[in-house]
């Protein structure tokens, strides 16, 4: 069984390096029409896909399904479509240094169930503008869809000329293949995007990884916000797929002296906070004891089913549920990262406490992710921003959109976020085509004549100590 | 720099922090220290466990050296019939102690 296995992973990648090995001979014209033709082509099916991503998982909301479709396809496309990505990409007649991109190989992607469809179009998209083919692992849950949305790419690619076998799909459901085909030592990259299991896993695999894990995103409003806007703003990034987005708000943070303004804006925008009973009800079916982590039956769901699944009765039309907690961590479940229309509610006594319960927040399971902060204060923001460990800190924006990028902000759009060495990432940015080429450089000759210039037998000479060959270096004759 | 209020009714003591708490003074601060200790303790063995809780209040204070950090965390070690916070803290310190992963074990608040 392990040998068939192993057979079967050695043609995947075998596969993946003849690809890749015709991939390297592409010119940047010849490039730029694949990735065009896969962008025409995923981004006509961005209903299609939704629709189906929706009725396979029964996760999320298709209108926003086609959102994120558009966000893995137009706007990812519009971002890199002059990025230079083939040979010389810069060229510094000063420092004598030129820059060539080279492809990585076969990189393994790994898709979540949340966003199957746009994310396994953007991981195509940025694998073919860097000339690597792409192996795909989609999530057992979503496997129908996201294979559809890689049949389609790939389709639109080889009709353009791109190399057979750019694009593969391997089987899901098997962790054991995946983790095989994962540490096979052709594999140049893991591109995991998912759960902290699977990030861990594709760190471990022995190859570079680049695996970005759960987020557990605090959002403060400072007194100077505009209370009516932050709210339909946070409103409008929560429900969007029914919170699926990994930076969506999971908190909202307020000084007391705001607490009952917010507090009623959020009501009259059609939010609903839950009284202690129902919060201990909901607690139940959205969050593991043990675990600690929200459970894969509410993810995505809508507040009526949400309220259904606990037993409580919530007004018809209710936006988001809320729950006021007093303080954070294992003895208050609903103060962890969930991916459903659920928002944690703190009331801190001033300004100091507000932002010593965000790092808290911030610290439970979401190092390094994304924060939000509405204000008006630029002093306050820099603080806030100075204070979080984030990759992102979106100021007066929707958290969910203003993360990914490319709408609410000049962020570059991606569905793979980058959370630091706190998230056990290598970066905190928004992983694109970038990340996916190495970059040679070519460095000419040019002297250091500052160093040249020295008289040598001083760094030998015992007596001369820093300030000597300080002098010594900067000498201008 | 640095002043006390002992509570003998709930056995409390709560040591009032002020200023820059750099590595030369957290080493005076933990000489002060023990001799406060000594005269609350009836314990005349050096360095003896505490029977009352400790209170480090760290409102007026604008930086930690990690030697004071140590010294919460003797402290802490030392307390053995009550219990051993840091309160007051601002955002700046609780981060501090946040990314050294004592936040909780020091209970700061």
């Amino acid at each position: 069984m392990a040998e068939n296995l192993m057979e079967r992973a050695n043609d995947i990648l075998e596969r993946a390096i003849l690809a890749s090995a015709e991939f390297q001979e592409f010119n940047q014209e010849q490039t730029d029409k694949v990735v065009e033709a896969v962008y025409k082509a995923a981004l006509n099916a961005r209903i299609s896909l939704a629709k189906m991503a929706v009725e396979e998982t029964g996760i999320g909301i298709w209108e926003d399904k086609v959102w994120k479709n558009v966000i893995g396809t137009q706007l990812v496309y519009e971002n890199i479509k002059n990025e230079k990505t083939v040979g010389v990409i810069s060229d510094d007649p000063v420092t004598g240094i030129s820059e060539i991109a080279q492809p990585l190989g076969p990189i393994f992607a790994v898709t979540p169930v949340t966003n199957p469809t746009s994310t396994a179009i953007y991981k195509i998209l940025i694998c073919l503008k860097s000339r690597n083919p792409i192996i795909i692992s989609a999530h057992r849950n979503a496997a129908h869809c996201t294979g559809e949305a890689a049949r389609i790419c790939y389709d639109a690619a080889l009709a353009a000329g791109a190399p057979e076998d750019c694009v593969q799909m391997i089987p899901a459901g098997s962790r054991d293949f995946t983790q095989m085909v994962m540490a096979h030592p052709r594999v140049a990259l893991i591109l995991a995007t998912g759960g902290t299991g699977l990030v861990k896993a594709a760190y471990s695999s022995g190859n570079p990884a680049i695996g970005v894990g759960p987020g557990n995103v605090p959002v403060f409003i400072d007194e100077s916000a505009d209370i009516p806007f932050a709210i339909s703003s946070i409103i409008r990034s929560k429900t969007f797929d029914n919170g699926t987005v990994c930076a969506s708000e999971q908190s909202v943070i307020v000084e007391e002296k705001i607490a009952m303004a917010v507090k009623s804006e959020f009501e009259r925008q059609y939010c609903y906070f839950l009284s202690p009973e129902e919060i201990q009800k909901v607690e139940k079916i959205a969050v593991g004891k043990e675990s600690m982590s929200m459970s894969p039956f509410i993810v995505g769901q809508s507040v009526e089913v949400i309220a259904q699944k606990a037993g409580i009765s919530v007004p018809k039309g209710t936006k988001i549920l809320l729950a006021e907690l007093p303080g954070v961590g294992k003895d208050h479940p609903l103060s962890v990262e969930i991916l459903a229309p659920i928002l944690a509610f703190y009331i801190a006594k001033d300004y100091h406490s507000a932002i010593k319960l965000c790092i808290d927040l911030n610290y439970l399971g979401g190092i390094g992710h994304s924060a939000g902060i509405y204000a008006n204060n630029e002093k306050r923001i820099l603080e806030f921003s100075q204070l979080i460990n984030a990759g992102r800190i979106v100021v007066n924006t929707p958290t969910s959109q203003g993360a990914v990028g490319g709408t609410f902000n000049m962020l570059n759009p991606s569905l793979t976020l980058g959370c630091g060495t706190g998230g056990k990432n290598i970066t905190t940015e928004n992983i694109t085509v970038k990340h996916l080429i190495n970059i040679q450089r070519v460095c000419r000759r040019k002297m250091n004549d500052k160093f040249f210039s020295v008289d040598r037998s001083k760094y030998l000479d015992e007596n001369c100590n820093e300030t000597d060959l300080r002098l010594e270096y900067h000498k201008n004759h | 720099m640095l002043s006390y209020d002992f509570n003998p009714d709930e056995r409390v003591l709560t040591c009032y922090f002020t200023g820059r708490l750099d590595t030369i003074l957290s080493s005076q601060i933990a000489a002060e220290l023990e001799s406060k200790f000594e005269s609350l303790t009836e314990n005349t063995e050096k360095a003896a466990v505490l029977d009352f809780s400790l209170i480090f209040d760290v409102k007026e204070v604008n930086f930690i050296s990690s030697s004071f950090i140590r010294l919460c965390v003797a402290g802490k070690k030392r307390v053995k019939d009550g219990s051993f916070s840091i309160r007051n803290s601002d955002p700046f310190i609780k981060k501090t102690f946040k990314i050294a992963g004592l936040d909780e074990i020091l209970n700061v608040i």
